[in-house]
């Protein structure tokens, strides 16, 4: 279809065609085109099938008030045709179509609406029961409206994101907001300005009505060229705002422009205060098959015209309730459309100016009318006209019906933002009552017509936003008070509910997307859901992806109509965030990556090594693919082997009341440290529970060293501090544990190595173990040596700053080579600690189970109570306690089916506990378990059973009860 | 025909009735537990005397919020009984109370993304097993088998390295709960009273008496607090303290989109579940601000962690979009077990708190127990190990791992 | 609902920087001849009315300090002398 003529209004270009595919044919728009506006000037007027009953729907509104206008592109489903701009080469498919959009298979579904009344699927299909499958499946089916197509692409619209401050944020870039931003950056404040569409200018864009002699549309162009030019203005056009959330943090996406930084992006901008200048809609009018293509609010077949340069039809009769009716019959009379009559459901308060124009242009003006019923299926045909008192009607032809029961306010950022809002018996919309601190309105959403009182009201805003953000600006607030005192205030507004003589079995739409009907609302009335909430889920109202928009003020107005509450109490439903709906990948930007790399990563990569995610590090499991790692752990114990510990978390504590911390926090008496030697301890909580381990060195007075296990390295100082809190204690307390790498070097040669690379005497006099020393390696590397058996063999724990660390690792597999030495990782190192009986917090130990079940109570200070040691209460309790699980090693039978790890311990019917690590050992020569059992299983020499069932075929293991610690009980390995 | 007809002209689920000033039971809260109690009281043990009391409307709590996930593979034995049994009852309340509620039984699948991981399914799986429920460990292979949608290669930030899966659990329809509850209850002249909120709870000599509401006193012989996350607030005005910590849980939906993902998938290491609902939405939460809380608002930071988490392992789902987020209450115990208890610091107090995330799933069962503790005046065998006496003697249920740090729930 | 707390130290940031360490309950009780019951109560049973209660918060992503605000969690605010 051609364009209209240019005009200073249209946002095209028609020299510039874009070709597109629309259901398998070549078509054509301009660029500026919408898929909306394209497809419209196309000729495409059904867009989908609706979702219960199938019927054809077509264009509704232009900034994406429902599903009617989704569309596939280019297999993406549910993209929105209003707001989505063309884009050459794009494959558009209708949606929710069985056979075409014009011709649908179901739409058949329609015919048998009576049989489906609101929440009918809750009385059907249940019996009997075997039947409900079936009937799921089928319901599952017709539900749903797009088909994701499978895809393994990880790609994404752009890895970024953006994060703003601002003094004052401001929601619309209408004339209300415009004014607003102008206003509060005149106090030299940092403002943000965001609008939904493309261009700034709100209303005003596609209206030529001369106002002090100067088209609308162009003051919208002049404020728009102030903003820009406003230096502490930043503008963010095509930028939707999906919540203004607690404290007035604006949250958005910005669909960028061609050759952007990405192809959209998420936005926060955290503000001091916010203005909230959304505008206004139509309400849509209820009515029988208000929902036939064609029928639409005014304002659309406006800007298709004005914007778009797309007549919207031949013949079109007017349906509204506010003045922006009269004025469109005006305005697309004069773009070539031939209007049938204008009627307006109020029957009185019009602007007097237009309604002198209509009569100049010939229209035929119906004040006190609405529109009872729309004509025609695929297409409008005509329309019956009602009077409001139900007196008369009237048919009429026409091919575009353009309804409306008055506006209503934009009120979605007000509803995140949790301002309290009331219906306005004067200007019949939902208005703030109560606004949260530092949020402010303004602009045609307050009821306000006049455009000099909306800039007023916009001004007043910005600048009471401005001065809640921290500028005076009292003088200048009193006179933009005074100028929207004297500006016209809020207009009356239309209060119809819905059509005059709406019947029974009517098909009057309250929300297109759910096929919700007036008569749905009054059998989810009848059946006892007669508030709006409750409506709105039994009868899905507002629950589909336009969400609010079309049927949010209509529900609350006809259930108040069906209630026969006064309209002073009428009350609506939330609007719920995202107010507009962000694509997943777009909200996620760059996504997650919240693992850290060790020193040591790239070193170990280069090796073969497997990584896993542990806590917050990836850290390298496995040096092969036998996930057993029997060379691994072989290595270890008969020769040497290195392991990156850098995770493992390294502090130091110091000042005079340093020791009092540590007293109070570990369990053991930490009087007792000495210099050079390291001081094994553990933490507990309030319950007893184990949450730490680790070793403490004093390293000068008041001054120590420790060590934590890795999962507790980010929580070490909050937890020391946190337990002395009250206490107003002296001292520091500083993690290094990124600071310093740490490599654990073990095993029976792991002397014969670390001498070739220091002079330190490392012979057990000079160097014990539990020692620890501050020896220099290689060309100078200053390095804390602990020598500590973990995994039960000679071993040397070697913490250096993490830049030498690559370098120390290299100095070490040099001097290892003759020997042999082979890194291992944390399964290894696993299966090495487990043969020893240590025990890694959270593996052997859990929320059931204290200290003394775990057999670690020896570390506990029973004695004292001055120190009011985390946990000491608890652990005093527990220890007269029976019934508790306890650790015990079992000695694991033979069995074709090994248990695992988390496999059960049964006796009879009863689950007595779990293990928590097993292996068959190389080392021992059978498999050993560590378990968590009940105290009457714990018994040495007593037998248990294992239970495993992974994959629905159970076997059951013996096992014997043995001390947990399997290796080197005596612990003369440690210290050879 | 009169079948027919009943089902064109559908009449009210519930009457509204008349506030008497003495009941012989009183339920704060409408919500599943509370109205199923009531179902239960009045079905099971001719106790019809029956007020439940509701602030707002029937369903406004966790029980109109949930994302109604059901399954019984608990980490504790006590737990998967209780749980298993409240599986089996969906299909008699379906039946008893004539209403569909929408069991999708789709089956859970968690990923488990470390072997650690791995093993405390092992160990679900086993209890499971062990008591005659149906659950099993997959491979990443057979995980996208029944999820073509997951990304089991190594780009993910947590790769996925086995599953469990347990056919018995699915979904249904929160809200059909609750009103089919509703219903059912009133049928049996339990009284509905929505609009009413306690304000204050009478006691005399170490007994409650009654409530006082904001519309007048109710006097009672038995009190049963079944408020889900506003439990605790109730118990602050008779001076109760608890292990309870109310939080609020977000959950969102993407818009509707035909059906893809047959099975309700969850994984711990990036906090997130997601089913997809018969309407063909996306639902998915789990994520819990940390801090105690009695409002209902959702987060941006949350909202925004969802999509992140979800387009990580499910990339398929990264052009669609988010259409609604909203919040409820969570009351976390440390052990993640709720509190079920009789006479609690006064005589005919019934507690009923601390469902945390796993309300929904047991709402019924626990009403059918609970009707039977206010019954009986005595705990039954199944719900006693919920006892609040565990807390004053340190042993925790274990239905989470993780040991709590600082008191509050905060793990 | 997103909110923003004061830290002592670094002034108002938003609250993902925090820990929240719960509910004041002053002081350790001294732990000579303290009852288990009373030590449990202590550590984990709490009355939270839907009123401002003084709570401890951690700011971790900051400057570490632990410190207390007065926070309700019936608006789920930070109260603040003066708004
Ligand atoms: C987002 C989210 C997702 C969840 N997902 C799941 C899930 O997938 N599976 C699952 O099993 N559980 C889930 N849960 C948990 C589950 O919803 C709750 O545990 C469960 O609904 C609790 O039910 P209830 O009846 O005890 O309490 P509620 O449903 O909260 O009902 C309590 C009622 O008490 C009323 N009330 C409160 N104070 C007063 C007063 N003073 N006077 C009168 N009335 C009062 C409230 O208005 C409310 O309606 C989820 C929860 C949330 C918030
Ligand atoms: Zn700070």
């Amino acid at each position: 279809m051609a364009r209209l003529p240019a005009s200073p209004t249209q946002r095209i270009d028609p020299s510039r065609p874009i070709r597109f595919r629309y259901w398998g044919g070549e078509a054509e728009g301009v660029a500026g085109d919408t898929v909306a506006s394209a497809l419209y000037a196309a000729g495409v007027r059904v867009f989908s099938r609706s979702l219960k009953y199938h019927r054809p729907r077509g264009l509704y509104g232009l900034d994406g008030e429902s599903a009617n206008t989704f569309v596939a592109i280019d297999g993406v489903p549910n993209e929105a045709a209003e707001t989505t701009l063309l884009r050459p080469g794009m494959a558009i498919a209708a949606q929710n179509v069985r056979g075409s959009p014009e011709r649908d298979l179901y739409g058949i579904l329609d015919r048998f609406d009576g049989l489906m009344p609101a929440g009918f699927y809750y009385r059907l299909f249940h019996r009997p029961a075997r039947l409900w499958p079936f009937f799921q499946e089928r319901l599952r089916a017709m539900a749903g409206v797009g088909v994701l197509q499978p895809s393994g692409s990880r790609e994404r619209p752009g890895r970024f994101e953006r994060y703003l401050n601002a003094e004052v944020a401001v929601v619309g870039g209408g004339p209300a907001g415009m004014a607003a931003a102008l206003a509060a950056a005149e106090g030299g404040g940092r403002v943000c300005l965001f609008e939904r569409r493309l261009h700034l200018g709100g209303h005003l864009d596609w209206r030529t009505r001369l106002v002090d002699g100067q088209p609308l549309h162009r003051r919208a162009t002049e404020l728009a060229a102030r903003v820009a030019a406003c230096p502490n203005i930043r503008v963010f056009t095509h930028a939707p705002v999906t919540g203004v959330w607690g404290e007035n943090l604006v949250t958005g996406f910005l669909i960028c422009p061609e050759g952007g930084i990405a192809r959209e992006y998420h936005y926060e901008c955290r503000a001091r205060s916010v203005v909230v200048a959304s505008g206004c809609t139509e309400r849509p009018l209820v009515f029988e098959h208000n929902d036939r293509p064609g029928v639409m609010p005014a304002t659309t077949a406006w800007r298709l015209a004005a914007s778009y340069g797309v007549l919207p039809g031949r013949r079109a009769v007017f349906a509204g309730g506010d003045d922006s009716s009269l004025e469109a019959a005006i305005e697309l009379a004069g773009y070539g459309v031939e209007v049938a009559a204008v009627a307006d459901a109020r029957a009185e308060g019009h602007d007097p100016e237009l309604v002198a124009a209509i009569g100049e242009a010939g229209i035929r003006f119906l004040p006190g009318w609405t529109a009872g019923a729309a004509r025609g299926t695929n297409r409008v045909t005509g329309v019956e006209l009602r009077r409001i008192d139900g007196g008369r009607a009237e048919e009429l032809r026409c091919d575009l019906l353009l309804a409306n029961a008055g506006l209503q306010s934009l009120i979605g950022p007000l509803s995140t933002l949790k301002a309290q809002l009331g219906y306005c018996t004067r200007t019949g919309m939902f208005q703030p009552t109560r606004l949260p601190e530092r949020a402010f309105v303004a602009g045609s959403m307050l009821g306000l017509r006049d455009v000099a009182a909306i800039e007023a009201s916009g001004r007043l805003a910005g600048l009471e936003a401005a001065a809640a953000a921290g500028w005076d600006a009292e003088s200048q607030i009193r006179e933009a008070r005074d100028a929207v005192r004297n500006a016209p205030g809020p207009a009356a507004g239309c209060f119809l509910a819905c059509a005059p003589g709406i019947g029974r079995g009517a098909k009057a739409f309250v929300d297109f997307d759910e096929d919700g009907s007036y008569k749905n609302v009054v059998e989810s009335a009848q059946q006892g859901f007669d508030v709006p909430e409750l409506a709105k889920r039994f009868g899905g109202f507002g629950l589909g992806p336009g969400q609010y928009h079309v049927p949010g003020q209509n529900l609350a107005m006809i259930m108040a109509a069906l209630a026969g509450t006064p309209l002073d109490q009428l009350s609506g439903t939330t609007v719920r965030p995202p107010l507009v709906p962000p694509r997943l990948a777009t909200l996620a930007g760059p996504g997650l990556a919240v693992h850290k790399e060790t020193p040591l990563h790239d070193a170990q990569a280069a090796l073969g090594a497997i990584f896993r995610n542990a806590g917050a590090w990836h850290r390298a499991r496995y040096f092969s693919t036998d996930l057993s790692c029997r060379e691994e752990i072989r290595n270890v114990r008969a020769n040497v082997g290195v392991l990156d510990s850098s995770p493992l978390g390294k502090f130091r504590i110091y000042g005079p009341d340093a020791q009092k911390a540590l007293q109070r926090v570990y369990v053991s008496d930490m009087s007792k440290t000495k210099p050079g030697r390291c001081k094994y301890s553990a933490m507990c909580n309030d319950t007893g529970n184990l949450m730490d381990d680790g070793v403490v060195v004093e390293i000068g007075p008041g001054d120590y060293y420790f060590t934590t296990s890795s999962a507790r390295a980010g929580a070490t100082v909050e937890w020391f501090r946190y337990h002395t809190r009250h206490d107003g204690w002296e001292y520091q307390l500083v993690n290094l544990t990124d600071t310093l790498g740490s490599l654990n070097l073990a095993g029976p040669n792991a002397r014969k190595v670390l001498a070739k690379i220091t002079d330190a005497d490392l012979s057990n006099a000079a160097f014990p173990y539990m020692g620890y020393r501050e020896i220099v390696v290689g060309d100078g590397v200053p390095v804390r040596c602990l020598r500590l058996g973990f995994v039960g063999e000679l071993s040397y724990e070697l913490h250096a700053p993490s830049s030498y660390c690559g370098y120390l690792w290299d100095l070490i597999m040099a001097a290892g080579a003759e020997f042999g030495i082979r890194p291992f990782g944390l399964e290894a190192q696993s299966c090495l600690r487990a043969e020893k009986g240590h025990v890694i917090i959270g593996t052997e130990s859990e929320q059931r189970v204290t200290l003394t079940d775990i057999g670690m109570g020896f570390l506990w200070d029973s004695k004292d109570t001055a120190s009011k040691k985390v946990g000491a209460p608890a652990l005093r309790h527990a220890s007269g306690q029976t019934d508790r699980l306890k650790l015990v090693g079992l000695r694991i039978d033979q069995a074709e089916r090994r248990p695992e790890d988390g496999d059960i311990v049964i006796d009879g019917t009863e689950v007595v506990g779990y293990l928590c690590t097993t292996r068959m050992s190389e080392t021992l020569g059978w498999q050993y378990g560590l378990a968590l059992i009940t105290d009457r299983h714990a018994p040495e020499g007593g037998t248990v059973q294992i239970y495993s069932n992974p994959r629905g075929t159970p076997s059951v293991t013996h096992g014997t009860v043995v001390a947990p610690h399997f290796y080197d009980p005596e612990g003369a390995r440690l210290r050879a | 025909m009169a079948m027919l007809r009943d089902y064109l002209r559908p009449t009210r689920l519930w009457a509204p009735a008349p506030i008497k000033p003495h009941y012989q039971v009183v339920i704060i809260g409408g919500g599943i537990h509370g109205l199923a109690t009531a179902y239960f009281l009045a079905k099971t043990h001719g106790i019809r005397d029956v007020a439940v009391l509701e602030r707002h409307y029937i369903g406004f709590g966790g029980s109109g919020r949930n994302t109604a996930i059901v399954r019984a593979n608990q980490r504790t034995a006590a737990s998967v009984r209780l749980y298993d049994e409240g599986l089996k009852l969906w299909p008699v309340l379906v039946d008893e109370l004539d209403f569909n509620l929408m069991f999708f039984n789709s089956g859970n699948l968690n990923l488990a993304h470390s072997e650690a991981a791995v093993a405390a399914f092992r160990m679900a799986i086993g209890t499971a097993n062990f008591l005659g429920i149906r659950s099993e460990l997959l491979d990443p292979l057979q995980c996208r088998e029944l999820i073509p949608a997951l990304d089991i290669s190594d780009r993910p930030e947590h790769p996925i390295q086995a599953g469990m899966y347990h056919p018995p659990g699915g979904t249904l329809r929160h809200d059909a709960v609750v009103w089919a509850l509703a219903k059912g209850a009133a049928a049996h002249g339990v009284h509905i009273h929505q609009g009413v909120e306690v304000t204050g709870i009478d006691t005399d000599g170490g007994r409650v008496t009654g409530v006082q509401t904001n519309r007048g006193a109710l006097q009672c012989r038995q009190l049963g607090i079944m408020a889900g996350g506003y439990g605790t607030a109730l118990c602050t005005l008779i001076g109760l303290e608890l292990p309870v910590h109310p939080l609020t849980i977000q959950a969102m939906v993407t818009q509707p989109l035909k059906p893809f993902l047959n099975h309700v998938v969850s994984s711990g290491a990036y906090h997130v579940y997601a089913t997809q609902t018969l309407k063909g939405e996306i639902a998915t939460g789990a994520h819990m601000d940390p801090q105690v809380n009695y409002t209902t608002d959702p987060t941006a930071r949350y909202f925004k962690h969802q999509a992140e988490a979800l387009t990580d392992f499910m990339p398929v789902l990264k052009d669609v979009k988010f259409m609604r987020t909203w919040a409820g209450l969570a009351d976390m115990t440390p052990d993640m077990a709720p509190i079920m208890d009789a006479n609690v610091g006064f005589d005919g107090l019934y507690l009923d708190v601390g469902w945390g995330y796993f309300g929904f799933k047991a709402g019924p069962i626990a009403g059918k127990y609970l009707a039977e503790m206010i019954a009986r005046d005595q705990i039954p065998e199944i719900i006693s190990p919920f006892g609040l006496g565990r807390f004053l003697e340190n042993r925790y249920a274990g239905e989470t791992a993780g040991a709590m740090k600082y008191g509050h729930w905060d793990s | 609902m997103t909110f923003m707390l004061t830290c002592p130290i670094c002034g108002r940031r938003e609250l993902h920087e925090f820990l929240c360490g719960g509910q004041e309950r002053g002081p350790r009780p001294p732990q000579e001849g303290l009852s288990a019951e009373a030590h449990f109560r202590y550590a984990q049973f709490r009355s939270i009315p839907p009123a401002p209660q003084p709570e401890w918060w951690y700011h971790g992503q900051g400057c570490g300090v632990w410190f207390k605000a007065t926070r309700n969690p019936a608006t789920n605010r930070e109260e603040r002398p003066g708004g």
